[in-house]
This record gives structure tokens, sequence and C-alpha cells, in this order.
């Protein structure tokens, strides 16, 4: 984990040659549909095991099938995942796959075609999030506004900013300055940051190109 | 001899099979066709190279010759159509994982002097599994088309060294001595050719090397630990050849004698019966000769077990306190996650499915880690914004996995997620409980492992004992020692020291390394052993 600038709310996970690799293989142009699927559910599975990693524990000791005990931890109950619609759905496979009975939200925003603003057209949330740890989903940013809008959303429903990680593949330094700028409170945890955002993501996983 | 080559081999072949359903049928437990026939895992595909039909008893008298080395030692049982086996392969390597060289015993005499009676006797009576037998008779050169034609008038001569191909067989000899696999010719008496498939043995604890001129050449014989010539009456093996080649094979009377007064006679006087000088023990009377079987046997099994030791618990005991941590040794990093998945699955009130669930979670974890270690290039890709992209692909070198049955087998899934398509290969290897020591039951690998990298795949590592043996047949298969990574659950710290020490170029990777192993070899504080798995 890389504590980067931002006061350390931007985490980046850490880069090894494979996760590289991953991320090549996801913004070559050549890949196919199907490899692309089979990399960006590998990094979003880390991602996710990455972003279960911030949440809470406390110590505890069990007892091994050997009879002796063995001091580790149990994370705390009360989480839940946001996706923003479209393409936050394509990680909420990975989080289930970690966290099989966890509560999944969605939020949908669109951009004004004419003025290109991002508007809210749908959201469904828990009706206890306020109490809860979101794992907001978004694998692409570029301007960081549609995640702004999607904070704004959770903060209607009471949700504490501190109590949010945005899970995010590839993200631009200006996107995760603007999230930041607007919501301080907020972990940004990210694979990439890098001036140019894999836009065509969500088209290629969900294969509407 | 060469009356002999223009016969259908495939008569052998089926008279085998025969034999072998017949032994089925009868619910017997042929301990015969296990250590003769069967060196490792392929039950199904005999070892034995081709012999030469007039060289076998007809069909009914092989029976009856195979019933008398049915034992019931309980190595194999015939189930239907499939065979089990219940014990496998000891250990072929010392504590280092270095090679204990195979006794090869030689086996020498002219034509139907008795050579392969005496070899079944010896592999029977030693009673010890794993154990390879080559015959000379694979090694016959392919013969071109002048010498095909002087073949079908039995003018050619194969009772001469020129008709063995001996540079292959001395370099298929010297690979068997080093333990590693060889794929031995298989020659069709037809064409005179070799069959495009050819038949693969795998090192053995005692190689078994007959053929009637096998002591002529000086590098065979220093590749030999003890050379037995079979020295039977001339009279006695001229008359076994007119029984065999006309009551069975129908010939006439004149051609066999032709053939015996030109080629096989004057053979057996000018290049075999002189090699009897370089023979360590001469047995008259071939494989009738009880006496000097068991003689010959008792010898071997002193020299074995000069050789053999307790793997396991040497394994176990090797002092590793304070010795520093290998550096091929890779422990995921201890995260709060990593911790709170060791939780789960080490706690025994973990429900089963939870315990697969998180354990999955964890090796899948463990893989992209394993990963990590593999060689990567630097590439410049194009991306749908035509903005050049520096990244890494891996380099072009394949990756096939291979599990230690059964606890391996459970991670192959988190594998499969990891590699895309990814061949896998299996190795089980189990303890015998009587003696402790990790036994070789059967193996399939990828064809062309040797030239990729391996994730070799066990749950949890104790003493080591077992992945020494699956690197160990790994290395033996010419996979390249840097090329394994061996992934695992969880490892003992005498474990990973073992391994290490043997193979130090191997990467251990793993989620968690306990300190101790106890007395029945569990880890401790250890978890849930992978019975939980379905």
């Amino acid at each position: 984990m890389d504590e980067g600038e931002f006061n350390g709310r931007v985490r980046k996970l850490k880069i090894t040659d494979n996760i590289k690799e991953l991320q090549t293989v996801l913004r070559d142009k050549t890949t196919s549909r199907s490899d692309f699927i089979f990399y960006a559910d590998r990094l979003i599975r880390l991602l996710v095991e990455e972003g279960l990693n911030q949440l809470p524990y406390r110590e505890c000791s069990i007892v091994t099938p050997t009879g002796h005990s063995y001091n580790g931890l149990r994370y705390q109950k009360g989480n839940c995942g946001v996706s923003i619609m479209r393409s936050g759905e394509a990680m909420e496979q990975g989080l289930r796959d970690c966290c099989r009975s966890i509560r999944i939200g969605k939020i949908l925003i669109q951009s004004d075609e004419e003025t290109h603003k991002a508007k809210v057209v749908y959201a469904k949330l828990p009706p206890d999030i306020s109490q809860r740890k979101v794992l907001l989903m978004y694998p692409i940013m570029s301007t960081g506004n549609t995640v702004a809008q999607a904070i704004k959303v959770l903060r209607e429903h009471k949700v504490n900013e501190d109590n949010v990680i945005l899970l995010n593949l590839f993200c631009t330094p200006q996107a995760a300055k603007n999230v930041i700028a607007e919501s301080p409170g907020i972990t940004i945890l990210t694979s990439e940051i890098h001036p140019v955002a894999p836009n065509h993501f969500g088209q290629k996983y969900f294969g509407t190109e | 001899m060469s009356d002999v080559l223009n016969n259908n081999k495939n008569d052998v072949d089926n008279q085998l099979a025969e034999d072998k359903v017949k032994v089925g049928e009868d619910d017997e437990i042929n301990s015969y066709g296990d250590k003769h026939y069967t060196t490792t895992t392929t039950p199904t595909t005999p070892t034995k190279p081709t012999k030469s039909p007039t060289k076998s008893i007809s069909a009914k008298k092989k029976v009856k010759a195979q019933a008398a080395y049915t034992k019931s030692s309980g190595r194999v049982v015939y189930t239907g159509s499939r065979t089990l086996y219940t014990a496998g392969r000891p250990p072929w390597y010392d504590s280092q994982g270095q090679l204990k060289k195979p006794f090869v015993i030689g086996i020498c005499g002219g034509s139907a002097s008795g050579k392969t009676t005496a070899s079944r006797k010896i592999i029977e009576a030693l009673d010890v599994p794993w154990v390879s037998l080559l015959s000379m008779d694979s090694f016959y050169k392919v013969l071109n088309k002048e010498q095909h034609e002087q073949a079908a008038r039995n003018e050619y001569n194969f009772d001469h060294p020129d008709a063995f191909d001996f540079k292959l067989l001395i370099a298929t000899l010297k690979r068997l001595k080093e333990g590693k696999i060889v794929k031995v010719p298989v020659y069709n008496f037809n064409t005179h050719g070799r069959e495009p498939a050819d038949k693969t043995i795998y090192g053995a604890n005692v190689v078994i090397f007959e053929g009637i001129m096998i002591f002529y050449s000086k590098e065979l014989l220093n590749l030999m630990d003890m050379k037995i010539f079979i020295d039977t009456d001339s009279d006695v093996r001229l008359a076994r050849r007119l029984k065999r080649d006309i009551s069975d094979r129908g010939r006439d009377l004149g051609g066999v004698l032709h053939q015996y007064n030109k080629f096989v006679k004057p053979a057996f006087e000018h290049y075999i019966e002189p090699t009897m000088s370089v023979a360590d023990i001469i047995v008259p009377r071939g494989g009738e000769n009880d006496v000097a079987i068991n003689l010959i046997v008792m010898h071997v099994h002193t020299q074995l077990q000069n050789r053999g030791f307790k793997l396991r618990s040497k394994l176990a005991n090797a002092a590793c306190n304070g010795e520093p941590t290998p550096s091929s040794l890779y422990v995921l990093e201890q995260t709060s996650q990593i911790k709170g998945l060791h939780t789960f699955i080490r706690n025994k009130d973990t429900a089963r499915d939870e315990f697969i669930f998180y354990s999955q979670r964890l090796m899948r974890l463990l893989f992209e880690y394993a990963m990590s270690m593999i060689p990567f290039k630097s590439v410049r890709i194009e991306t749908p914004q035509n903005v050049p992209y520096e990244g890494k692909r891996l380099t072009n070198i394949k990756i096939c996995g291979v599990s230690i049955l059964r606890a391996g087998e459970t991670m192959e899934p988190a594998l499969c997620a990891v590699c895309k398509n990814i061949q896998i290969g299996k190795i089980l290897i189990q303890t015998n409980l009587d003696t402790g020591e990790p036994e070789l039951h059967y193996l399939r690998l990828p064809k062309d492992i040797k030239e990729q990298y391996v994730m070799l795949l066990d749950a949890t590592v104790a003493t080591g004992a077992a992945a020494i043996m699956a690197i160990r047949v790994l290395l033996d298969h010419d996979v390249k020692e840097d090329h394994i990574t061996l992934c695992s659950l969880l490892m003992a710290e005498s474990g990973v020291h073992s391994v290490a020490y043997a193979f130090p170029k191997v990467k251990i990777v793993t989620t968690a390394v306990d300190k101790e192993v106890n007395e029945k070899f569990h880890i401790l504080p250890g978890i849930e052993i992978f019975f939980r798995f379905p």
C-alpha cells in the first residue's frame, strides 16, 4: 500500500509485475473481450480484497483442530456495498465473491447530454446505510463528477463521509483531486493513477461497444 | 533370432491383454503384473518392452506361469476395469533431495536361454515396487529398404552387434541410472522401424536390463551394478527354439535350422559366449535355478538396504533452530485481511462450507502473489485512447499447475481463476502408514512440462516430504529447478527449511508459516486438514 498524497486519503494497490500485467491487458486495444473480462475480474478481486483490508476489526483468539490456540482477528459487522451504475456493477460480483451475504445498493448517474452535468437518475440503498461502512464501487474516474454526485446522494442518506471507501481501478490525478476536495473524509482505493483513463472499460466489459 | 522378428508382435500384446483379463476375472491379486509391467503410474500401459514372440511361452502356459507368481501382496487390486494401487514408490533420493542411483542388474545370455524367466523370478522374489525392465530388443536399428528385403528372406543378421542401436541404448540406460524418465522406442518387427509412439519408463529403484549382447559394450558394462550371465546348454536352447518356432509358429524344420546355423550359433560363439568372463554371476540352467535366484535376490536386498533410510523422520528432525529464513521463501504480506481469513480457516468450529469459502479466497490471493514471481517483460501497447501505454506482460514461457493429490487438488479452482486455460497435472503421493514414508502412486503431467513454469500445489507442507518427492519428480521430467514454485496455504518451519535446503532454486510461496510439527507430522497451531473438502 502506497500512502500517497492527499493526506493518505488516496491509497494505491501495491503494484507488482503481476498487477501491472492486469492493467496492461485492460488497456491494450487488441485484447479480446473474454480476456478483458477475465483480467478485469482478477484486478477487481484484488481491489475488493484490499478494500476489505481497510475495514475495522477486533482481535480474538480461537482454537485450532489440533487443540492449540491461535490469535486471530475478526472483522466487524455492518458493512455494505454501493455500486454506481452502470460500470460499477462490474465490480459487484467481485464483492459478492468475497462477502457472500453483503447488502449492495445502487445509484444510477447519467450525464446530461447538453450540459454534460452528472445527474442522479435512481438510487436504492439499504435503509440503515447511515450506520454502515460503505464500499462505493466505480471502476474508472476521469473527472470525478459522477463519484462526487454519488457521494452527495450518500450524504443525503446521512452516511458519514469517513465511512466511505471508494473502490476504483483507474483514476486520473484530476479526478482524485476533485473528489477529495469535495469530500475530504472519503478514502479512495485505486490500482493506478494515470493521466489517461481507459474510458472504454464499461463498454468493453458489458459488450456494448 | 531373425526368424523371430518377422512375427507379429501384436500376438504378444493380445496375449498379455488376455492374461490380464483372466487374472481380473479370478479376482486374484496380480503382484507380478504390478511390479513387472508397471513401474509407476500407468496401470493400463505396461512398460514391458516389446518381446520377440518366440520368446513368449504359449498363451496357456503363460497364464499358468503367471498364476505361479500371483501372490496376495496387496499391492494391486483390480476392481472391474480399474486398477487401484495400494502401495507406491518410496523415496528414491536422500533427505537433501539428491538422487540415489538405482540398482542396475544386467542379464545376458544366448537366445532362448531363459533370460526373461530369470528376470521375472528376480522381480517377483525382490518384492520391491518400482522396478523397471528394459529389454535390448527395443533397440534394434531401423532397417533401410535393402536390409528390409534381406530380413524378409531371412538373410538379415539380427544376431550381430551392428543390428543394435548401442548409442541410444547407452543414453537411455544412463538416464534411467540418473532416475530420469526415458522414452523407449517401440520396435515394430513387421516394418523393422520404430513406432511413432514411444513407451515411457520412469526412473526406478531397480532396473533390470536384459538382452543377448548387453555385455558387448564397455560403456554399458560400466552402468551395471550386477552382471548375470544365464548359461543354458546350447542343446537345450536349440530344443526350445525348435519347439517355439515349429509348434507355436508353424515354421519348417529346415528353415529354423538354417537360421540357427547361419546366424544364431555363430553369433553366440563370437559375441555372446566370450562375454561370460565379465559376468559377476553365471547362472546355469537359467530361470529354473532357484538357488541362484535366491542368492541374487539376497544380495540385491542388502544393496538396497544400504542405500535406504528413514526419510520423513529425518526431515522432521532436521535442525532448523536459529537458521535464517531461506531467501527462496515468500510469505504473503500479513495484513489484517489475511489474518482474518486465517482466523476463519483455523477455527475448529468453522462450518465446512465457510471453511471452503475462506480458504478459496486465501488461495486466490496466494496465486496472485505467486504469479508476481514469474518473469515479466516490459511492453509498449496501443490503447483505445490512442495513447501508448508502458506495461508488462508475461514472457512467452507457458505456466502449468501440478497438484499433489489430494489436498493440492483443492487449490486448482483458485489457480484456474488466476491463470486462464491453465493445464494441470497431478501427482498422487500418500504416506505409507507402516513406514511413515511418502510413496508415489500416480502421476500425470503435461506433455511439454520441461519447457514450462510449474506451480506446484500442496495445501499444507509439514515435513516437506511429499513436496520434496513431487519436486524430485518434476526435476526427473527435466523441469528446470528455478521454474518451480511451490504454493501452499500453510507451511511448518521445518518443511520450509527442508525444501529450501534440498532445492534452493525452487520458490516457496505460502500464506503463513507455523513454528512446529507434532509427532503425527501435523502443523501447530495448524489448520483443519483438508478432509473438509468434498
